[in-house]
């Protein structure tokens, strides 16, 4: 008992991870752009994308693999920021629209191009922990550490840098940080650039987990939005807490109960909390 | 005396609605100069004109001896900072974090500290609350921040729009007094908008009197005080 219990936790921070990296970069986009990005979970798929054929297909280290999708996810962001967003900035109806639009796109996209079967991902690593009778697979110990750093170094980028406080300063008042020197052209692909990074690397790493297809991207997309309303719109810490949280809720449904009342379970939890707390976890009512 | 700041022939639209009819006037250099009427008279059209948020139609607006163009990041390379009317702090960052925002542009870290340790000098209660959200101040304290981190800029010439607006006269006054030390101390040219015409002209060495878009007097400050017109106008008296 006692080692299902353990078994369940740590496939919950394992998730709850999962959920954070994608949410953090949901959180970006919709603060930067006042966008709400439903081609989010696609960056995730393309992410996994990138993953694979760098493993497989290139035959290269996986963490080389990573941080060239990181690169390349930039990119995509400052791309797509040009191109889909911009001309919608001040119109957020028809912004979510282009999302949809655009999520649309990437998926049938990669639909045409590897067909509709999920991939395989060859093992990393083999083998597992085990602490008595807890065992952990090396390939998700492995994910966890690399999705745990790659938060950090986010977090300190966001909190004690120049660039990082322009960013969240721009979230709140664009007008005010542009005439304090703060340049809307280069920020604006940048936020919307890391975010996309922040969910094509979540996409890479679970790829050796949970397998690669151009359908993988809705859940973890559904997932980033209760995040971000479980813990309110705009606070990380309080996306932190809800990821984890959710992560760990769904992992003990399914271990104790079922797969399918897990879902059950989220969403029940989500609007009790709504109904509660309609700010969220830590977040506070709009001024 | 030279003029640190002169807008000429100033011709501003607010979406249809012209709301400057060819502005024109000087503030000299390190002094303070007032810039008072009623509500809708102009004043803050004038001011994120200066500043680059508004885009004129006509006429320029010269720094240092220099035409600025009416993008926002080049007046402050032309060394003009803004403490904005309503102050719009970013008011779920840190009173410290609000303060390095003003100094984003300026890449020395040794020179900022040495500019916060100024604005803390002049706002002492900004340091006892500085790693408080700004937005959970009072209004008198996030005034304070607004032009804590304007000056954090470094900036040679300072605008204050509506500094007072909101906030107890017994702060308005403390504010006053350090708004003529700061112009004193760093010979920091000040351009101060207000509705509240008898705190802005008894600062002032200048004082510009908008109405509807336009300039009809100009003076010392102390003889705008006295003029009848000013004193039945904007004075009640």
């Amino acid at each position: 008992m006692s080692f299902l219990i353990a078994q369940s936790l740590i496939n919950g921070v394992i998730l709850g991870t999962l959920y954070l990296l994608m949410a953090i970069g949901f959180t970006l986009a919709f603060g930067v752009m006042r966008i709400v990005n439903f081609a989010h979970g696609e960056f995730y798929m393309i992410g996994a994308f990138c993953a694979l054929i760098g493993v497989t297909w290139l035959g290269l280290p996986f963490p080389i693999t990573l941080a060239l999708t990181i690169a390349f996810a930039i990119l995509l962001g400052a791309v797509v920021e040009r191109l889909v967003f911009r001309p919608f900035r001040a119109d957020e109806l028809s912004g979510m629209i282009a999302s949809l639009g655009l999520a649309m796109i990437l998926q049938h996209g990669a639909l045409i191009l590897f067909g509709p079967d999920p991939q395989a991902f060859p093992s990393l690593v083999s083998g597992v922990f085990r602490w008595g009778a807890l065992i952990v697979p090396k390939s998700r110990a492995l994910a966890l550490g690399i999705g745990i750093v790659i938060l950090l170094v986010f977090y300190v980028f966001l909190m004690h840098t120049r660039h990082g406080r322009a960013l969240r300063a721009l979230v709140q008042d664009q007008e005010v940080a542009a005439v304090f020197g703060v340049r809307l052209e280069i920020m604006y692909p940048l936020g919307l650039g890391l975010g996309v990074a922040l969910a094509a690397v979540a996409g890479g790493l679970m790829a050796p987990l949970f397998g690669v297809s151009p359908f993988i991207g809705g859940t973890p997309l559904l997932k980033a939005f209760i995040v971000v309303i479980l813990g309110g719109l705009g606070s990380i810490p309080g996306a932190a807490l809800a990821a984890i949280l959710l992560g760990l809720i769904e992992s003990f449904t399914s271990s104790f109960i079922s797969a399918s009342a897990a879902d059950i379970v989220t969403f029940a939890l989500v609007i009790g909390v709504l109904l509660v707390r309609p700010a969220g976890l830590l977040g506070r009512a709009e001024t | 005396m030279h003029s640190e700041v002169s807008v000429r022939d100033l011709v501003v639209n607010y979406g249809p609605v012209r709301a400057l009819h060819g502005v024109s006037f000087d503030v000299p250099a390190g002094q303070i100069a007032a810039l008072v009427g009623s509500n809708g008279a102009g004043k803050s059209t004038v001011l994120k004109a200066i500043c680059g948020l508004l885009q004129p139609v006509e006429g320029e607006i010269v720094v240092g001896g220099e035409v600025m163009s009416p993008k926002p990041g080049d007046p402050l390379r032309h060394g003009v900072a803004l403490s904005p009317e309503g102050r719009r702090l970013f008011g779920r960052l840190p009173v410290e974090e609000n303060l390095l925002m003003g100094a984003y542009t300026v890449p020395d870290a040794a020179s900022r500290r040495e500019m916060m340790e100024r604005v803390y000098g002049y706002f002492p209660r900004l340091r006892e609350r500085r790693r408080q959200m700004a937005g959970s101040l009072s209004g008198g304290e996030q005034q304070m921040c607004a032009i804590g981190r304007a000056l954090m800029a470094r900036p040679k010439v300072l605008l204050l729009d509506e500094p007072s607006l909101g906030i107890a006269p017994i702060i308005v006054a403390e504010l006053a007094k350090i708004i003529e030390e700061i112009s004193r101390d760093m010979s920091m040219t000040v351009l101060l908008v207000e509705q509240n015409a008898q705190m802005a002209l008894s600062l002032a060495s200048t004082g510009i009197v908008l109405e509807t878009g336009k300039v009809v007097l100009t003076g010392t400050g102390s003889e705008l005080l006295e003029s009848p017109e000013v004193r039945a106008a904007y004075l009640g008296t």
